[in-house]
């Protein structure tokens, strides 16, 4: 029987422990198991399992549907990242004063993330259908465009942004509410205070919102790098497993479970855990300098 | 969370006392009123049209929704979609029984990932934020760093882990990786609303003589309601949307969840667009329900220690 002491100081190491199996066998375990089987040549169907040191990136750098998705998600998370934090900006700035009815704009405005992307992709790729599709039909009712277009499979740019598109309509409400909750902790004494001082809208901006939402804006773009690093729903659904608009989590499912390589699969893994790590880091030492009201 | 409602309240105060005549918030120049208000109304359409484009697809009939050009309100307005999926007419072709056995392997998985996570995440969310233990610094910053891991790091492993444990097309496999994945996000969410909790109530309670475990049962729990439910319904919309895992994970209707079969009657090329909008809406009105009722939670927990 332990005493009443030894059972307060134990207290904290059961509270975790669920937390820590959980973590330490679905997260840390696995992520060590594909750094180590990257290296070694995974065949399900095809034993045995051997050490191959670099072949499995070797393949990677001559397959050129692999190449061409590392440089397809590039452009994707370039794209999201640029129009999910300055949209999330833009509709952090329109909310941000107390307005009538500003609670229900807000729950409406959340709604797109909150629906799963498979099915927002299915109703986009509705709306890019491209003979009863919405988007040629305004566009076209608008005289923007002469006749109706095929938007997807045919040019790369398009194809891309047009999907990610997709996926900055779903996560735009994250910047969004992390970039509002940054402005409205400043204190409006500040605002105040620069227009006493003869400041306008503009530099008001520059010199007071922008850098204290520097930290929320850090966060937002990083949250925007891992989501548009990973996009894979909406390739899945609007882009299929075509070459044209594939990205690197779309060729790692395929070379896994379809072409059943699963060492290439692991090294793919790696390299974009790797990139993942990097990029995030970059971004937060980029942006995030803690900056505190003068 | 105390420091940001006090100066809320401040901000509150002050928006009403520029409101007056000398105010340029609310009462300024006509044009930058307009100008705002248009503003909300584009971020409304770019937010609402495709869900409601869902809607109109999904009532219309496939001559009216295949007519070029568009209509912008369903033409004619029917109901036959939903009469299809009920399994009323010819057109439902076993779609009624996959979405609604679907809808509940979803339901079943979200939630018991829910339970699961929240469960963990409060117990270790409190250890963190108030009892002093051995390397409750690095525990803790490496299970947020997780919530930097990319899905890709562990796909491939979990897979593999699932099929020797036997567990593939279980609920217990899904269940599990749903909850290895979400606990970051959740303890995240508590440790910072406990945080924001006075300790004084604790320390009301030790005094009468409660130990740290019966505190947090009777005295912690029950104020950080809020807390816990932010993180509950984040967990459950995650669970909802999950797609890349169960589709690797699960293999027949006895255990994929809504998200799987959406994807592969749009696959199918066969279901028309309308039944498949309807699909869309069915499988995308439990969590647009839920977002729509308990948005303050979502706020809540979004913004809960983003900025820090």
């Amino acid at each position: 029987m332990l005493g009443a002491s030894s059972r307060q100081r134990l207290l904290p190491y059961i509270l975790i422990s669920p937390l820590v199996v959980f973590i330490g066998a679905l997260s840390f375990v696995p992520t060590a198991d594909t750094t180590v089987e990257a290296f070694f040549r995974v065949m399900p169907l095809d034993p045995p399992t051997q050490f191959t040191g670099l072949d499995n990136f070797r393949a990677l750098f001559s397959n050129s549907a692999i190449l061409t998705s590392w440089i397809n998600t590039a452009i994707y998370v370039a794209i999201g990242v640029v129009l999910s934090v300055v949209l999330g900006t833009v509709v952090a700035l329109a909310l941000r004063h107390r307005f009538r009815f500003r609670g229900v704009v807000l729950a409406l405005v959340i709604l797109p993330w909150a629906l799963p992307a498979v099915v927002e992709a299915v109703i986009w790729s509705w709306i890019y259908n491209p003979t009863f599709g919405v988007l040629n039909s305004a566009l076209h009712s608008l005289h923007l465009i002469g006749g109706y277009h095929l938007w997807l499979g045919l040019d790369r740019w398009l194809t891309i942004l047009l999907i990610e598109i997709v996926q900055v309509w779903q996560i735009t409400p994250l910047s969004a509410l992390i970039i509002l909750a940054a402005l409205q902790s400043i204190p409006l004494d500040l605002y105040e205070a620069a227009r006493v001082d003869g400041a306008g809208a503009i530099s008001s901006f520059r010199r007071i919102s922008l850098p204290l939402v520097r930290p929320a804006i850090a966060v937002a773009t990083v949250e925007a790098v891992v989501l548009s690093l990973n996009i894979f729903d909406q390739v899945y659904i609007l882009n299929g497993i075509a070459p044209l608009g594939s990205s690197v989590m779309l060729q790692t499912y395929v070379q896994t479970f379809e072409d059943l390589n699963f060492g290439g699969g692991y090294a793919l893994s790696l390299l974009i855990t790797l990139a993942t790590a990097l990029l995030s880091m970059a971004a937060l030492a980029l942006l995030y300098r803690r900056t505190e009201a003068a | 969370m105390t420091a940001t409602g006090a100066s809320e309240a401040t901000a509150r105060v002050v928006t009403r006392a520029a409101a007056g005549p000398a105010g340029r918030m609310l009462s300024g120049r006509p044009a930058r009123i307009v100008g705002r208000i248009v503003t909300i109304a584009v971020i409304l359409l770019w937010s609402l049209f495709p869900i409601y484009w869902a809607f109109d697809t999904s009532l219309s009939t496939l001559s009216g929704a295949d007519s070029a050009p568009a209509h912008y309100f369903p033409s004619p307005l029917v109901g036959d979609s939903y009469r299809a999926m009920l399994g009323i007419g010819g057109a439902g072709n076993g779609i009624s029984g996959q979405l609604g056995h679907s809808l509940l392997n979803s339901t079943i998985e979200s939630g018991a990932a829910m339970v699961v996570t929240v469960v963990i995440a409060v117990f270790a969310a409190y250890a963190f934020a108030r009892l002093q233990f051995r390397f409750k610094r690095t525990i803790f910053v490496s299970v947020l760093a997780t919530l930097l891991l990319p899905a890709y790091a562990t796909l491939i492993p979990l897979y593999r882990i699932m099929a020797s444990l036997g567990l593939v097309n279980t609920y217990l496999a899904v269940v599990l990786v749903y909850v290895s994945g979400f606990l970051p996000l959740a303890i995240w969410i508590l440790y910072n609303y406990f945080n924001s909790i006075p300790r004084e109530l604790e320390e009301a309670a030790f005094v009468d003589g409660a130990t740290p475990l019966r505190a947090l049962l009777r005295v912690v729990i029950p104020v950080a309601r809020p807390g816990i439910a932010a993180a509950a319904i984040i967990a459950f919309l995650m669970g909802w949307a999950q797609f890349l895992f169960p589709l690797i994970l699960t293999t027949d209707l006895s255990t994929q969840p809504v998200t799987v079969i959406v994807a592969a009657l749009n696959q199918q090329r066969v279901v028309p667009f309308t039944l498949l909008m309807a699909c869309g809406v069915i499988a995308a009105a439990i969590p647009g329900i839920l977002a729509l009722v308990l948005n303050r939670y979502i706020i809540q927990g979004i913004t809960a220690g983003s900025i820090k």
